[in-house]
């Protein structure tokens, strides 16, 4: 019986589709723009070439993932939905008082963001909480009543209910939720309870009501791209990978869009997981460069770090994510001189129109692309495979110009952006590691998007990092990424206790609570129980303090119990990681738990696959003079990546090109052809 | 010598590379920092800064935490080297210093922990960090208050001193400052914190050092600083020559006389020169502003106006002078009191901006209005211990030539956030009924004063009490070219009620009954514009919106 797997990640420009048959362990993928204004044409396009591609049949497809942008970009642009929010009497103005911080420290012309729910879309009811969940003020029923009424009258078509210390208890909220849809059926509700079950009312308001203004979106393009896999024939249901690296039925992601925002990036976290389970290396950061932004994340053992907060065009957004780091810097960031005279890269870029000055479309500005093109390390002949005509003088001549205005020859202006843009680039894997307090020259780099491959041999170098990997078709990793990912799912809720035994029911309540929050999400993903990990982690820190640091809970049974064991366990844990993190311990003071995690995953083999890139005997080797740091210009060997053979030693330096990345050997290095076709590179001599 | 050029002079691009290690360092303290505190003000609202130094004590990075916080900074380095000589500071030494007028602070809270960064036996960079402590002693608790008439009943006084020597925590010095603050405990846990990012910051630039090398280091900073300090130059070059004059007022204990802050700008010959004569002699209130926090209010608006992504730090501020004669509330002389400093240094940066913005046509903010500053204190029936709460609560901002003022953040010398209701009410014995937005606040006008804000605190402990600090409760900030005066701030007791009471701007310990209700209503920014130019699709959304 055949059997397909696909995997389709949207990215800004581009949309890549991999498909693997799993008995012919074989796969083929598929490349095309992507339809910003109706992401599902595109894919359900894309779909349909990869089935013929493969000769496959839809029904014959028994696994789907993806990763979409369309949350971000729906917040970024602005095309979320008229959104209303009903709260606690005297908090309407919460969103927009925000954390009284000014939008920028020191530019004052920097306007405070507009909230996805306007104050004439919030309305206030009575009713009040303590910081216990205690009732002092019970809710007004008649009052939600008149208030969904109210938002029904002004065409929102999303409401967020959002109370006072809901994270505490959440009665209010769910009766509120529950009143609004019986006056009013097809309204998208949800509540801050059911979305961040933590304290501080801007974060939870603001996750909570971003949230609701995604609801209608993605309902709609769950709607029109499920349909059109129907029509292919497809019938399994499409899973979407979620920010947090695990992918999720078409209904949990309808509840919690805001949990898609890194969807997107977060495919090639979990390819770059896959990657180095093939390779047996657990530690590795991955480093996907493309042409706007680069994305890095940290994986320590086998598993990518995680974090609870991020920021969405103004407002905070406390979900769990991938540690991702994001930086505005990629190939076609622009080089430029500041008024002091300093050079520096990005953030803006020259995108994909009018691209670099290679590109002869227009563009100027000398870019990073253009940099590598004068330093020989990118061709100056044909890209993508000989279908895209460039303009390597132009190259010359945008960072020419350039140099002049900082009085700095061409080959060192272009040296001088490669050696900004490396730094960069090093300032965000510094960002994952370092300040998380981990030692990134115990990691390899894990090299993929367009031009990582080009850039990872110097960040290592940078970083003091001795070993990066290359894999086969670094182009279309986040793509293979989402065909490797998990169904899973986190729940929170906060547990503000100190970690004694007196705590213990509170505790166990909490666990209990999130257990049964665990199986109804499991029920609903359709999810054996057999089939699923549950794991638990505890957010902790010493009393007094406002950060915590994140702890595995270890239990035997499926709920911890809290014993007197599992507590010190967790407190000799805390003060490991405290010392380790922040530099200093304090073993003799008693240290709380915040919030109590548990995370369900269903693991999922590896979808495997071998794509031929051919064996290339017949492609010559050609040289060409290439700059590199140490040596300057040094004539190097150039050739192509399906001439490499399984097992083969490759002394520096070299270019490797292939369709969709070029590869740079420094002099010093030496790369190793693995048996599945990776490459691993070892820099030698930099390490310290 | 002059033609050949230096092996080891750095270029642009090792600079650049050395510079982003550096700011990236700073950032890295003020994470630690934030990450461990124990007291709400500094782990909720992050009321701290972290700085790098070169070897002379300039300024090379500081993070972007508060804007205030930079002439402190500016000011410990040399404080030290005054008092020890290199041979007395040893390898694994920190100091700690908050006195205004011996160690280089702006005032009593703000306790600076300095460290230098030793490479083969000699100092060549210091990290230093700033953290708002929430009590260190003094008549109030909380320890910044206006109504302290002088520096002595502001808390204990530090010059530099040791606060680890050889690595080693000083317990000399450390059970000083623990036995003079109301909270040690919380002391104890923030000082903690302060040496881990220190060591952070440490660690840091040995390691940068090594990479580099101590030459190529030194000279990378250096180079920096001249980057830094042609940027400003630039901007300074690009103004019209001439002198501008502003002034305002800040409040003072006598009621029917105002204290005047006065500027005259100097631009000529590429360099601008700030002159505060006029200004009114110092006050026996703490509003008094010392002059590290007058020099961090300068350059922070010049910064602003001219140069926003500039570098912050010690080059950048080469092209400007300031004086102001001693003895005057910008130019305090011991033991004047300065605790809140920063309530005044919210209308000094007015000041100062409405004269800079002269040279500046179609730049500029219409005047601003101050947070608001309260300090709760009692017994927490929950748990029985005693509890002291800093909170400032923020004011609203001018309006631009282009748009509205922004609503209900802090002045532009400071950046500390609010301290969240949820967190609130975990720690002290406090219900907060309304946080909003004070309607009406923001001056009229074609662009509106952003407004300030309104928090109704319910009490809910035995006997507790607060003291009180505002600003422009008296004299509103004024409007430009036709815009309205932002609201006059207030503090008031049971409001609505028939006992209802307004306090006054400067309140010291007044009891606060259980089941009463305490408002700190914020002062608003003033507007811009006559108000009959206001575009009518912002009008309808006022009114839409109830603003």
């Amino acid at each position: 019986m055949t059997d397909y797997w696909i995997g389709v990640d949207t990215g800004g420009t581009f949309t890549d589709l991999v498909l693997v048959d799993r008995d012919a362990n074989h796969r083929v993928s598929f490349k095309l723009p992507t339809t910003p204004d109706d992401p599902a044409l595109g894919i359900l396009s894309g779909v349909r070439s990869l089935l013929d591609l493969a000769e496959a049949d839809g029904v014959d497809v028994s696994f789907l993932g993806h990763g979409t942008t369309l949350g971000t970009n729906a917040i970024l642009t602005g095309r979320t939905a008229p959104t209303g929010m009903i709260t606690t009497q005297g908090f309407r103005d919460i969103l927009e008082l925000g954390r009284q911080r000014r939008p920028s420290f020191y530019d004052i012309e920097v306007a405070k963001p507009t909230p996805p729910a306007t104050r004439d879309h919030i309305i206030e009811v009575a009713e009040r909480l303590d910081e216990c969940g205690g009732v002092v003020m019970p809710l007004d029923e008649d009052g939600v009543r008149d208030a969904a009424r109210q938002l029904q009258a002004d065409g929102v078509t999303a409401v967020a209910i959002c109370f006072m210390h809901a994270y505490a208890n959440p009665d209010h909220e769910v009766r509120a939720a529950a009143i609004v849809r019986e006056v009013w059926p097809d309204a998208f509700v949800c509540a801050s309870s059911d979305i961040l079950r933590e304290f501080r009312e801007f974060e939870r308001f603001a996750t909570t009501t971003v949230n609701a203004s995604l609801l209608p979106v993605m309902d709609e393009y769950l709607r029109r791209f499920e349909a059109g896999l129907a029509e292919l024939g497809v019938s399994v249901p499409p899973l979407v990978m979620q920010s947090n690296g695990g992918a999720v039925s078409p209904a949990t992601v309808r509840a919690a869009p805001v949990n898609t925002f890194f969807s997107g990036p977060a495919g090639g976290v979990i390819a770059t997981v896959a990657l180095g389970k093939s390779l047996a290396m657990e530690n590795l950061v991955s480093f996907d460069m493309g042409g706007t932004s680069t994305d890095v994340c940290l994986v320590k053992d086998g598993a990518p770090a995680k974090r609870n907060v991020r920021d969405m065009a103004g407002f905070p957004v406390r979900i769990p994510t991938l540690d991702l780091h994001t930086i505005g810097a990629g190939g076609g960031s622009i080089a430029w001189a500041d008024p002091g005279g300093l050079l520096k890269v990005g953030p803006h870029s020259a995108g994909a129109t009018p691209g670099p000055a290679l590109y002869g479309l227009g563009g100027e500005d000398a870019t990073v692309t253009d940099a590598n093109v004068v330093l020989g390390r990118l061709s100056g002949g044909a890209l993508i495979g000989g279908t895209m005509t460039v303009y390597p003088e132009k190259s010359y001549e945008a960072v020419a110009r350039l140099g002049e205005k900082i009085e700095l020859d061409p080959i060192a202006t272009a040296a001088g952006i490669i050696e900004i843009v490396n730094v960069n680039m090093m300032g965000a894997v510094r960002a994952v590691s370092i300040e998380k307090g981990e030692d990134p020259r115990h990691y390899a780099l894990a090299a993929f998007g367009g031009a990582g491959p080009l850039h990872a041999a110097g960040v290592a170098a940078e970083m003091g990092m001795d070993t990066v990997v290359i894999p086969t078709r670094p182009g279309i990793l986040s793509a293979l990424g989402l065909l490797d990912a998990d169904v899973r799912g986190d729940f929170s809720i906060t547990r503000l206790v100190a970690l004694t035994l007196e705590n213990t029911a509170a505790l166990r309540d909490g666990a209990v609570d999130l257990m049964a929050r665990g199986a109804a999400w499991r029920v609903a993903e359709r999810l054996n129980e057999d089939s699923v990990e549950i794991s638990w982690t505890a957010d902790l820190r010493y009393i007094g303090q406002a950060f915590e640091l994140m702890a595995p809970i270890l239990t035997l049974s499926g709920t911890p119990d809290f014993d007197e064991a599992t507590l010190a366990a967790l407190r000799a844990e805390f003060h490991r990681q405290h010392a380790s993190i922040n530099g200093y311990a304090m073993e003799g003071h008693a240290v709380e738990m915040v919030n109590l995690r548990l995370s369900v995953a269903a693991i999922r083999p590896s979808a495997g696959g071998v794509e031929i890139l051919g064996d290339g005997a017949d492609v010559e080797e050609t040289i060409r003079p290439v700059w590199f740091p140490e040596t300057g210009f040094v004539e190097t060997p150039v050739r192509d990546r399906a001439s490499l053979t399984p097992g083969q030693r490759i002394a520096g330096p070299m270019i490797v090109e292939q369709m969709d990345t070029t590869l740079v050997i420094p002099p010093a290095a030496t790369a190793i052809v693995q048996p599945s076709g990776d490459l691993t590179l070892h820099l030698g001599g930099t390490q310290t | 010598m002059t033609d050949a050029p230096d092996p080891i002079t750095p270029d642009l691009i090792t600079t650049e590379v050395v510079s982003r290690h550096v700011l990236a360092a700073a950032a890295e303290m003020g994470i630690v920092l934030m990450r461990t505190a124990f007291s709400p003000n500094i782990k909720e609202r992050n009321d701290c800064s972290t700085a790098v130094f070169n070897a002379r004590g300039d300024v090379v990075a500081q993070a972007e935490h508060i804007a205030i916080h930079l002439g402190s900074m500016i000011g410990a380095i040399e404080n030290i080297t005054a008092r020890f000589e290199p041979a007395e500071i040893g390898l694994g030494d920190m100091f700690v210093a908050n006195d205004p007028y011996n160690g280089g602070g702006s005032h009593l809270p703000d306790l600076n922990v300095v460290a230098p960064v030793f490479h083969d036996g000699r100092i060549v960079a210091y990290v230093a960090n700033i953290a708002h402590h929430a009590d260190v002693g003094g008549m109030v608790p909380g320890s910044e208050a206006a109504v302290c008439e002088t520096i002595f009943q502001e808390g204990l006084r530090l010059p530099p001193v040791r606060l680890v020597r050889d690595g080693a925590v000083n317990r000399d010095v450390l059970d000083i400052i623990l036995l003079n603050s109301r909270t040690p405990d919380e002391r104890r846990g923030d000082l903690n914190a302060q040496i881990a990012a220190n060591h952070v910051g440490v660690r840091s630039m040995q390691q940068l050092i090594e990479r580099y090398g101590l030459d190529v280091f030194e000279r990378a900073l250096d180079a920096y600083l001249d980057f830094s300090a042609r940027r400003m130059e630039a901007a300074v070059a690009a103004l019209p020559e001439g002198v501008f004059k502003a002034e305002d007022f800040i409040s003072s204990a006598n009621e029917n006389a105002e204290a005047r802050l006065s500027c005259t700008l100097t631009i000529a010959g590429g360099r601008m020169s700030f002159d505060f004569t006029g200004t009114d002699p110092q006050l026996n209130e703490a509003r008094n502003i010392p002059h590290q926090a007058l020099l961090a209010t300068v350059y922070t608006v010049a910064k602003a106006l001219l140069d926003p992504d500039a570098p912050a730090n010690g080059g950048a501020f080469r092209v400007i002078d300031i004086t102001a004669p001693p003895g005057c509330i910008v130019q305090p002389t011991s033991p004047a009191p300065v605790g809140a400093r920063s309530l005044s240094c919210g209308v000094l940066s007015d000041v100062v901006l409405a004269a800079l913005s002269q040279a500046l046509p179609d730049k500029g903010m219409a005047r601003c209005g101050p947070h608001g500053l309260l300090l709760l204190s009692g017994v927490d029936p929950r748990n029985g211990k005693y509890f002291v709460n800093y909170e400032t609560v923020s004011g609203g901002l001018g309006a631009l030539p282009n748009r509205d003022g922004l609503d209900a953040v802090r002045t532009i010398t400071s950046g500390s956030a609010n301290l969240p209701v949820e967190a609130l009410e975990h720690d002290f014995p406090v219900r907060v009924e309304r946080y909003a937005l004070r309607d009406g606040s923001g001056g009229e006008g074609r662009h509106r004063g952003g407004r300030g804000v309104l928090r109704d605190y319910r009490i809910l402990g035995e006997s507790m009490t607060v003291s009180l600090t505002g600003e422009r409760q008296r004299v509103a900030a004024r409007g430009v070219a036709g815009g309205g005066d932002g609201a006059l701030g207030e503090f008031v007791i049971n409001p609505g009620k028939p006992d209802e009471k307004t306090l006054g701007a400067a309140v010291k310990e007044a009891p606060l009954p259980k089941g009463s209700v305490l408002r700190v209503g914020t002062p608003g920014g003033a507007g811009w514009g006559k108000p009959s130019d206001r575009d009518p699709t912002l009008v309808d959304k006022d009114i839409r919106e109830e603003r």
